[in-house]
């Protein structure tokens, strides 16, 4: 064993930071797309394709249609989300029962930078995964005769918008917690965030609970105000009624959850810097 | 110059889960590796070696004092390009080849796409790996997971080489080979830190050791230095008189113990502070001082004598 090299010849500079969030983020790619996991994923997405044909097969016969759009979208959405809190809940907790940080954190990079690798891996990740649901899906409506429409992909961007949102949160439960509970966290924020819509009509309602008591009014404008309301993410009824659904809405949705990504990832890296890696 | 890493005063202290009380995994430890030495760093299992290195590595901060590594911070990106670390046991993604755990782990270096190739090469062929290149690491036994860990930790040529254990799980030939390794980069000018419990490889390698017991520096310089015996043990060889009853010899301060060399010849050994006023007695007593001089202790010995271990086992033999 010799130990060839020449400083002269080894670049030794620590590069910038998106070559090592990049590089971090092509791990995650590459553990996630080896992992049985996605074997997984590829049953469930032709699970998908055959339960929303067998669906539409029981309802009535002009309503055929609208079962496999509806059934088809909140099919895609659920794997999505859960996939993103799996994901999100497991990778770095992986990387701390096995060790493996242990060879990543002594190398030249940023712990903010293993953060934001992870999540722009898991992105990529949801990326491929969406893609591969929202073709069964198109699948199944082809099979069916059902028109497709260019809403329909702004509507799979918003599943994963959704996905994304909820990937970041896992992460930053996971900075600190054990999975068992950033999954439970994680899928607290998801129902939390999913009924929203819920909480603004009983608020906005001239009698019931939150009328009464003053102190569940402000728990739920509490709520209200900080919680992400996952429901912008949903345009299924948009698609049924022929509603269209334009870039702009997409945009809009897009900023609002980039703003909440960033402030679950810079909470979850304030608390990743500060952790010890015994 | 700018030592190559300084401790200063260094605690770490840890709270075990569903624990009260905490822990003290080192205590006010304090040392420096000059650049170009290799630097043992000694101890039974839970001495604080690896706490220590898990400071010098920026995976823990210290609960006081502080390290610095190449004159800087241990957790800054520069002094982390100018580093190369091996943590005892490495754990690898398994589902990638060791190929692409090293471009993976270029690119960290921020190395462009034909250094990290000719960098792969060099170093997969160097650790004897190269047969192995398009396996996933979870088929690598624990022998060929080591020499990745190794090529890992070479990857960036590093001026400062952490080391922790690195002959674990390496069979004799691989251990020569990493000794030779690390005899080359110390000719290459390479500072080498390293821990391990194979006393041979630290006798053999280090031009000075710190030995630490219980998070604490039991002994630290020239390995020369401290197998010298000087400091610690001395002998005088003696001739008993004939026929007479001698004294118990054994039973002095400062005497460890008394060997018989024959039935009329004595080895006595003495620490090496009680040693002067030893002899003297030996003298007054009527003994013919044939001979006296500095014991050289095996690393072995010194390891025992100093650490709690090796109290333990004195105590178990008694």
């Amino acid at each position: 064993m010799t130990a060839s090299g020449d400083g002269n010849r080894v670049a030794r500079s620590s590069g910038s930071s998106w070559v090592r969030v990049h590089a971090l983020a092509l791990n995650t790619f590459i553990e996630a797309s080896r992992n049985r996991a996605f074997v997984g994923l590829g049953i469930a997405a032709v699970g998908l394709v055959a339960s929303a044909i067998a669906v539409s097969q029981l309802a009535i016969r002009d309503q055929a249609a609208r079962v496999l759009v509806d059934f088809g979208l909140f099919a895609v959405s659920l794997l999505s989300v859960v996939i993103a809190i799996v994901m999100g809940v497991i990778l770095i907790f992986k990387e701390v029962d096995r060790k493996t940080f242990y060879l990543v954190l002594p190398k030249p990079v940023r712990r903010s930078e293993v953060v934001a690798g992870k999540f722009a891996g898991l992105l990529a990740v949801l990326v491929v995964a969406v893609a591969l649901m929202g073709a069964a899906w198109f699948l199944s409506l082809w099979a069916r005769d059902v028109p497709l429409n260019p809403d329909m992909v702004k509507a799979l961007v918003l599943v994963w918008l959704e996905a994304a949102l909820l990937t970041s949160v896992a992460l930053f439960f996971s900075s600190f917690a054990t999975p068992v509970m950033s999954g439970v966290f994680t899928f607290g924020i998801f129902l939390v965030g999913r009924s929203i819509p819920i909480l603004e009509e009983l608020l906005r309602a001239k009698k019931g609970v939150l009328v009464r008591s003053p102190v569940a009014r402000t728990i739920a404008e509490a709520v209200t105000g900080t919680f992400p309301d996952l429901s912008v993410f949903h345009v299924g009824k948009e698609l049924i009624l022929g509603v269209p659904v334009g870039w702009d809405y997409v945009a809009g949705v897009t900023l609002y959850c980039a703003g909440y990504c960033i402030f679950f990832l810079a909470l979850g890296m304030l608390i990743f810097r500060r952790r010890d890696f015994v | 110059m700018t030592p190559a890493i300084l401790v200063e005063g260094l605690c770490k202290t840890f709270r075990p889960p569903f624990r009260l009380k905490k822990v003290r995994a080192v205590r006010s430890v304090s040392f420096t590796v000059n650049p170009g030495e290799v630097f043992g760093f000694l101890g039974p299992n839970g001495a604080g070696k690896t706490t220590t290195i898990k400071v010098l590595t920026g995976l823990i901060r210290p609960t006081a004092g502080r390290a610095t590594v190449l004159g800087g911070p241990p957790t800054s990106i520069q002094v982390k390009a100018r580093v190369g670390f091996l943590p005892e046991q490495p754990y690898f993604y398994d589902y990638l080849k060791p190929t692409e755990l090293l471009d993976i782990f270029g690119r960290l270096f921020g190395m462009d796409r034909s250094t990290r190739r000719r960098r792969i090469h060099e170093l997969l062929e160097a650790v004897g790996l190269a047969h192995a290149k398009d396996r996933t690491l979870r088929k690598f036994s624990k022998g060929m997971l080591q020499r990745v860990g190794l090529a890992q930790a070479l990857l960036n040529d590093p001026e400062l080489l952490i080391l922790d254990e690195p002959m674990s799980g390496l069979d004799p030939i691989g251990r020569k080979e990493v000794a030779d390794l690390i005899a080359s980069l110390k000719a290459r000018g390479k500072t080498i830190f390293f821990s391990s419990h194979i006393l041979a490889d630290i006798e053999r390698l280090c031009d000075r050791v710190v030995i630490l017991d219980r998070g604490e520096i039991k002994a630290e310089g020239r390995l020369d230095d401290l197998l010298a015996g000087g400091r610690w043990e001395k002998e005088a060889v003696v001739r008993v008189r004939p026929g007479g009853d001698g004294p118990r010899v054994e039973t002095w301060p400062g005497v460890i113990r008394v060997e018989e060399i024959d039935p009329a010849t004595l080895r006595v050994v003495a620490s090496g502070e009680a040693f002067n006023p030893v002899l003297q007695r030996l003298v007054e007593a009527g003994f013919e001082v044939v001979g006296a001089g500095d014991r050289r202790l095996s690393l072995e010995a010194l390891l025992m004598g100093l650490t709690r271990r090796g109290d333990e086992a004195r105590e178990a033999s008694a």
